[in-house]
């Protein structure tokens, strides 16, 4: 019972044992504590989307939960993606398709890319749109963002092929 | 970015010990989408918080083939909620509606409890709760009450929930056939959900999202007077989302298709 707690997660597959404020959001913590900036802060009300990241595979918004919910969770941001010095094949595929200009809500829409393909490999158009109706772009229109998933659900379909 | 104010953090064990915390400041929280934008504009400011996400029998799902219901844990996931395959079969427009809460994050933390005890009037579960004659399982420390959907929601915003009490599971009667959950979204909230099933001789409609609380009203079949009597009679909001005419008429003309009016 007290305004701090100890957790432990991972993040980005590294094993974190932190002291959090009860008061901090898991944003807060990417941004402040551990400088990972490619999550982004806009709505504060889980309407916008940039914040996207995935706990335990699921896709939450990182402004409205709290720290200290992290604790037992794995969890992945936008610098968890690249292998190496490689781009995901997500962002490969936002890149070939133009799906970004200002590519402030671009970290946002490629982690919920990232949960959608991750339970439907192969997904239609309409099911594309209500995976990401709760990511807002203002700059491309989204039909590149949609184009985007289809090249990546593609690419990602190929390198499964390729490694079986 | 907003910085939320100081507040200590409990993780509950069991329910007994978080029914014996909760009061004023001390509120219950599963998955946080009500309470940290709540938090955050000022609108709450506990001094403590009860987080209850690891309390097992809070997300169990029970079906009683007595009484033809299903009980559902209040933390459930609205994820939980549509995925779940006992609530597809007996309660196939919860599922459906569970599937379509806000946006795949809100699915993903947000809980049916905490959907209801916040009673955000924009709402699709209070509706197709109400319609189905859900009932709440209200727990305190003194003791236990069960209270129907309908009777929970006083207002926008407002419920019956005393501040040491914890909504703690929804049972909901198995689904008649013919029923349907409809709604109309332009943004991250419905504009109006209707839920309709029928009954003897015409249709049990219950419409939410433009009204403070679910409204429920009898019509029989083809009965144009009541429809029109019902959607006049409504205090529709006037919102982003659209004005109370704009929300009366598709009112009517949804509700008019579905008593069987050309």
């Amino acid at each position: 019972m007290s305004t701090s707690v100890n957790i432990v997660f991972e993040l980005n597959g590294r094993k974190i044992d932190a002291r959090v404020s009860a008061r901090t959001t898991v944003v807060e913590l990417l941004r402040d504590t551990f400088r990972l900036t490619g999550t982004k802060v806009s709505c504060e009300l889980q309407v916008c989307g940039v914040c996207t990241v995935l706990v335990n595979s699921l896709a939450v918004s990182a402004c409205s939960m709290l720290a200290c919910d992290l604790d037992g969770t794995s969890l992945t941001t936008i610098e968890g993606l690249m292998q190496g010095t490689e781009l995901h094949p997500i962002q490969e595929a936002f890149i070939e398709t133009n799906a970004f200009q200002c590519g402030f809500c671009t970290p946002g829409f490629v982690m919920m890319t990232l949960a959608l393909l991750d339970r439907e490999p192969n997904p239609t158009v309409e099911t594309t749109r209500d995976w990401l109706d709760g990511n807002i772009c203002r700059c491309t229109g989204y039909q590149p963002i949609e184009r985007a998933v289809q090249v990546a659900s593609r690419r990602l379909a190929e390198i499964e092929s390729a490694s079986d | 970015m907003t910085v939320l104010p100081e507040v200590r953090h409990i993780r509950a064990s069991t329910l007994e010990e978080a029914l014996e915390l909760i009061d004023d400041d001390v509120v219950p929280y599963a998955g946080a989408t009500e309470l940290v934008p709540a938090m955050r504009l000022g609108v709450r400011r506990p001094e403590a918080i009860v987080d209850l996400k690891r309390l097992q029998e809070l997300v169990r799902v029970d079906v009683d083939m007595a009484t033809n219901t299903v009980r559902l844990g209040a933390a459930m996931t609205h994820r939980a909620v549509a995925d779940d395959s006992i609530v597809s079969e007996f309660l196939p427009s919860l599922a459906e509606a569970a599937a379509h809460v806000g946006n795949v994050r809100v699915r993903n933390s947000g809980t049916l409890g905490g959907n209801l005890s916040f009673a955000e009037p924009r709402s699709d579960l209070s509706v197709v709760l109400s319609a189905l004659d859900a009932t709440v399982e209200l727990a305190s420390a003194g003791g236990e009450r069960t209270v129907p959907v309908r009777d929970l929601i006083l207002g926008a915003f407002e419920t019956c929930l005393a501040p040491e009490e914890l909504l703690i599971a929804v049972t909901v009667p198995f689904e008649p056939a013919g029923m349907s959950y409809w709604k109309l979204q332009s943004y991250e909230r419905p504009t109006v959900g209707i839920a309709s099933l029928p009954v003897e001789g015409g249709w049990k409609i219950v419409v939410g999202a433009a009204t403070e609380r679910p409204e429920e009203v009898i019509i029989a079949t083809n009965d144009i007077d009541a429809v029109e009597a019902f959607v006049n009679s409504l205090d529709l909001s006037d919102d982003l989302s659209g004005t109370p005419d704009y929300k009366r008429s598709i009112l009517r003309s949804r509700i008019s298709r579905i008593v069987g009016l050309p």
